[in-house]
């Protein structure tokens, strides 16, 4: 079992117990039976660690220094430990050698009350095998999260792995594969470290040229939609690569074409079009006929082919668009839709990208991953800029999961719109500030990229 | 035996070496991995998981070093440091055969293998690690340039919401019902288990549909090949079906040669019945030209039915043309002559007869027999009845069941004559048999008389040996079986005649 399971396992039980505690009496059969197993449990990994910990940051929840995912599986207890930690204002939660039973069933009955109860209770039971840290104001970004850097790095290299891979399939020359390939599973385990770091990254937008930004941010929003849903390492390599290649026909057109500044006429457009179906021989040249590479050339060809079996290129309307297909059209219309481009100049505020989506969904969008895609994103993105009940102005930093319109948020302008650097609110913390819409932060001359980088 | 982690990653070590300097598969090499397979598998008996991290030389368990080697070339630390694995941890579960996987990856010595690449791709269940990304590489990157531009950005955010008809009153719910997460889960299951051939040959096809590009028709040539290595005759069909609609293209050409074709001895003898039956409507597309390496192929089937199916599947590649063959007829090889018979056979030909003609005598048995097979589909009788007279049993056996199948009633005179005759006693049970069964089926009302004569004949001489012409006579009568017949064996069963009696009784018997 890999420490995630471990993980999700330990969650689980907890969960069963707090659950148990609520519905029956302490030495009911049920509570003792869900102690017991969640006590044997931890026997079980403090013969391997020497401590069990559950660390709560911001909207993650960290076993033994180890992420764990929200995943549809085993969402609902993630879910609820998440949302317990933090409303009790636990920091950590430390599980040491030697816990018994009885100690677990009165923690569980403490941990099922309300913050004030469960902190007086913690402090008078004197638990000596349980040990609380509790949330200060400004927690501290626990050591093992300080990633960024390391995910910037992973960022900006695909960033010219990508640019490398197209630029010479444009010239006709030799391709990188191996670098390629490597990407991919540095971009996949920097998401299962840190999924929002590389989804921050996505939203700076225009850091490269439009089409390999545009290229690798598909390829990061796919993995992450893809691990969201629970699919495997394995499928999620062919899935990243496919994102990232799905536009690969493009380098097939006149350049002129794909830097063209002015509306496209219609023949252009129709031109343009053609890119999905390019998109197969480059792909051949880029990977050959591996499993990536057949996987990868499907779903070129398929991105632009709607849910109800519109789109183009044309074809039999019966045909439906494959699950990793659907999942790259989600990506690639929100990542077109929200970055600006020489003839967009002002983009689509990513919450006004999802209300579309939201509206397409069973017509362009598959329901099901749109849903999914929204739950991952929340309805204010990270990087989207908020007005906030109170006067003042918002960037939102991080999700809240479960709380899709309640985000963590960073007060960049005052009531005066005067440019600070404000407190981060959690929104979903009853703090009485309420969002009142998105708005575009160019309008106050605000650059969101400089809090992200 | 030592299974702790210091003793399991050194014996790791030990066997990389091994295996660096003979093979995976050499003994020398299994007498350290097996051993090796066994510590780690006591060990994760009672821990959950075994974990290194790695550094340059040295590495550790829970912070203690357990193997340190400074020496580049033969360092493991250094290996996977280098490619920047930074941690290993064996979990609970460890196949034996993902063992030897991670033990071929990390063994490999060329300086160019990316260890860590590979170990991605191998998608261990039971072996973690943790990659960094090579930190000698300088990646520059900066903020993007803002420059604040003079656009109303309210009424622009106005003109979206117009364009798009967004109603800001609707709200969004994106939590998946019970049903909603089911069929999710049942797509996602489906995903993970298709394999990209199909997609991409459904996708290249769907794109010739619209257009006819050259690149998509050798991709799919491409794919054809691979189809056929893997012998997954479906999909090879399915690119075939679609590359045969264009006059210029022969998509199996490339395959109709001699190696490929009996390279395809393997899947005659498949133990996946679905694979032969595609494999057949893959040959089907076949030109004559592949004709006689099928022939040859037919001669390493193991399975009747199966040797029936490829001469079914040859004739038809035949196309109804039986001079194709003629070539074929001139063989040597008696199993290649038997199998281009019995192809003709199929043919139904009238050029068929002339064909076979200088081969009626031919001194083999088997020949002959398979010649009579074929005069059989031809309705050929009178042909056939010359091989009653065939100096070995097994051809005369079947030249009596040919006849007793095309009923030709001309020869039966001829067969009660033979009958009759004393040399009749000195054949095989099995043959005298097919005599009756042939003389039955020949012989209208009249045949009830001579077999009731022949069952109740009374003779003074040799009565034991005449006892199996009444066998033989009973025998016959049940086979026409009518309540007339059926009521004088009955009788028959009741004579004094020990002989009759028993003969009428294990008639009645049989029936």
């Amino acid at each position: 079992m890999s420490i995630h399971k471990f993980g999700t396992d330990i969650i689980a039980l907890l969960y069963a117990l707090v659950k148990a505690v609520q519905v029956y009496d302490l030495n009911n059969d049920v509570v003792q039976t869900a102690a017991k197993k969640i006590v044997y449990s931890l026997k079980t990994l403090l013969n391997i660690y020497s401590s069990v910990q559950l660390v709560r940051y911001m909207d993650y929840v960290f076993f033994n220094k180890q992420r764990l995912r929200f995943e549809i599986d085993g969402y609902a207890s993630l879910q609820f430990i998440h949302d317990k930690l933090k409303t009790l204002g636990i920091k950590s939660l430390s599980f040491l050698p030697g816990i018994d039973k009885e100690e677990m069933i009165i923690f569980a009955s403490i941990f099922k009350k309300k913050k004030e109860e469960f902190t007086n209770g913690y402090s008078s039971s004197g638990f000596k095998r349980i040990l609380v840290e509790f949330s200060t104001e400004e927690d501290e970004v626990p050591d093992f999260l300080r990633e960024g850097e390391r995910i910037k790095r992973t960022y900006f290299k695909a960033l010219k792995v990508t640019r490398n891979l197209m630029q010479n399939l444009w010239m006709n020359q030799p391709i990188d594969v191996k670098s390629s390939r490597r990407i991919i599973y540095n971009l996949i385990d920097s998401l299962t470290q840190d999924e929002f770091g590389l989804l921050t990254l996505t939203a700076i937008k225009n850091l490269d040229d439009y089409t390999y930004n545009h290229s690798l941010n598909v390829g990061i929003l796919s993995l992450a939609l893809g691990q969201r849903i629970g699919l495997s390492k394995k499928s999620l390599a062919k899935l990243g690569s496919a994102g990232i290649l799905h536009d690969i026909g493009k380098v097939a057109l006149p350049k002129e074409l794909i830097y063209k500044s002015e509306r496209l006429t219609n023949e252009e457009w129709e031109l343009l079009k053609k890119h999905s179906d390019y998109g197969i021989k480059e792909i051949v040249k880029a990977r050959g006929l591996d499993e990536t590479g057949l996987i990868s050339m499907t779903i070129a060809y398929q991105h632009h082919w709607n849910y109800n079996g519109s789109g183009y290129p044309i074809h039999n309307k019966n045909e439906s668009p494959i699950l990793f297909s659907r999942i790259v059209r989600i990506c690639d219309s929100y990542d077109a839709m929200t970055t600006p481009r020489m003839y967009q100049v002002v983009p689509y505020l990513p919450h006004f990208a999802l209300r579309v989506m939201w509206k397409l969904r069973n017509v362009w969008f598959d329901p099901l991953l749109t849903k999914v895609f929204i739950q991952l994103l929340g309805l204010y993105p990270i990087g989207s800029c908020l007005e906030l009940n109170n006067g003042e102005i918002a960037l939102v930093i991080r999700q809240n999961q479960g709380y899709s319109e309640q985000p963590i948020v960073k007060i960049i302008l005052d009531k005066d719109e005067k440019k600070v650097d404000g407190k981060v609110i959690d929104l979903s913390m009853n703090s009485g500030i309420k969002v009142i819409k998105p708005i575009y932060a160019q309008k106050y001359g605000v650059n969101p990229a400089t809090y992200f980088m | 035996m030592e299974s702790g982690p210091r003793y399991i990653i050194q014996s790791l070590a030990k066997a990389v070496k091994v295996i660096q300097m003979y093979h995976i598969n050499h003994p020398s090499a299994r007498n350290f991995y097996n051993p090796l397979y066994e510590k780690i598998t006591i060990y994760l008996k009672d821990h959950p998981v075994i974990e290194y991290q790695i550094d340059q030389f040295i590495i550790s368990n829970r912070g203690k070093a357990v193997y340190k080697e400074d020496e580049k070339e033969t360092s493991i630390a250094f290996r996977l440091f280098r490619n920047g694995i930074r941690n290993i941890s064996f979990i609970s579960g460890l196949s034996f055969h993902e063992l030897i996987k991670f033990l071929k990856i990390i063994s490999k010595i060329s300086k160019d293998e990316d260890i860590a690449l590979e170990l991605w791709e191998g998608d261990f269940e039971h072996i973690n690690f943790y990659v960094v990304e090579e930190e000698d590489e300088v990646i520059d990157y900066k903020v993007p340039d803002f420059t604040k531009m003079d656009i109303d950005y309210d009424a622009k955010l106005r003109e979206i919401i117009a364009r798009e008809n967004i109603d800001l009153s609707i709200p969004i719910k994106p939590n998946l019902a019970p049903d909603e997460l089911q069929t999710l889960k049942n797509q996602i299951a489906e995903a993970e288990q298709t394999s990209g051939i199909p997609l991409a040959i459904t996708t290249l096809i769907s794109y010739l549909n619209t257009e006819k590009v050259h690149e998509i028709i050798d991709i799919l040539k491409e794919l054809l090949e691979l189809c056929i290595d893997n012998r997954n005759f479906y999909d090879a069909i399915r690119i075939v079906n679609k590359l045969s609609e264009y006059p210029d293209i022969n998509p199996v050409a490339k395959f109709e040669t001699e190696p490929i074709i009996i390279g395809f001895k393997d899947v005659i003898n498949t133990t996946h019945q679905e694979t032969f039956n595609e494999f057949m409507n893959f040959i089907s597309f076949f030109s004559k030209k592949s004709i006689p390496y099928l022939v040859r192929l037919m001669t390493f089937a193991k399975l009747k039915k199966r040797l029936q199916d490829l001469r079914k599947a040859v004739a038809y590649v035949a196309q109804d043309d039986p001079t194709t063959l003629a070539i074929l007829l001139q063989d040597q090889d008696i199993d290649v002559l038997v199998n281009t018979i019995a192809i003709l056979g199929f043919i139904k030909s009238n050029e068929t007869i002339t064909l076979l003609e200088p081969l009626m005598n031919h001194h083999n048995a088997a020949i002959r027999t398979e010649i009579i097979i074929v005069l059989t589909e031809l309705d050929k009788a009178v042909r056939i009845a010359r091989y009653l007279d065939d100096d070995e049993e097994i051809v005369r056996i079947k030249a009596l069941q040919s006849l007793t199948r095309l009923k030709y009633t001309v020869i039966y005179y001829d067969l009660l004559n033979r009958i009759k005759s004393k040399t009749f006693r000195n054949l095989d049970f099995a043959e005298q048999r097919e005599y009756f069964n042939c003389l039955v089926a020949n012989g209208g009302h009249e045949v009830i008389t001579q077999l009731r004569k022949m069952l109740f004949k009374w003779v003074f001489f040799r009565r034991k040996r005449y006892s199996v012409m009444r066998k033989l006579s009973a025998m016959a009568l049940a086979d026409i079986g009518t309540g007339h017949v059926l009521d004088m064996l009955r009788r028959g069963a009741k004579r004094r005649n020990k002989s009759i009696s028993s003969a009428c009784e294990m008639a009645l018997r049989k029936k």
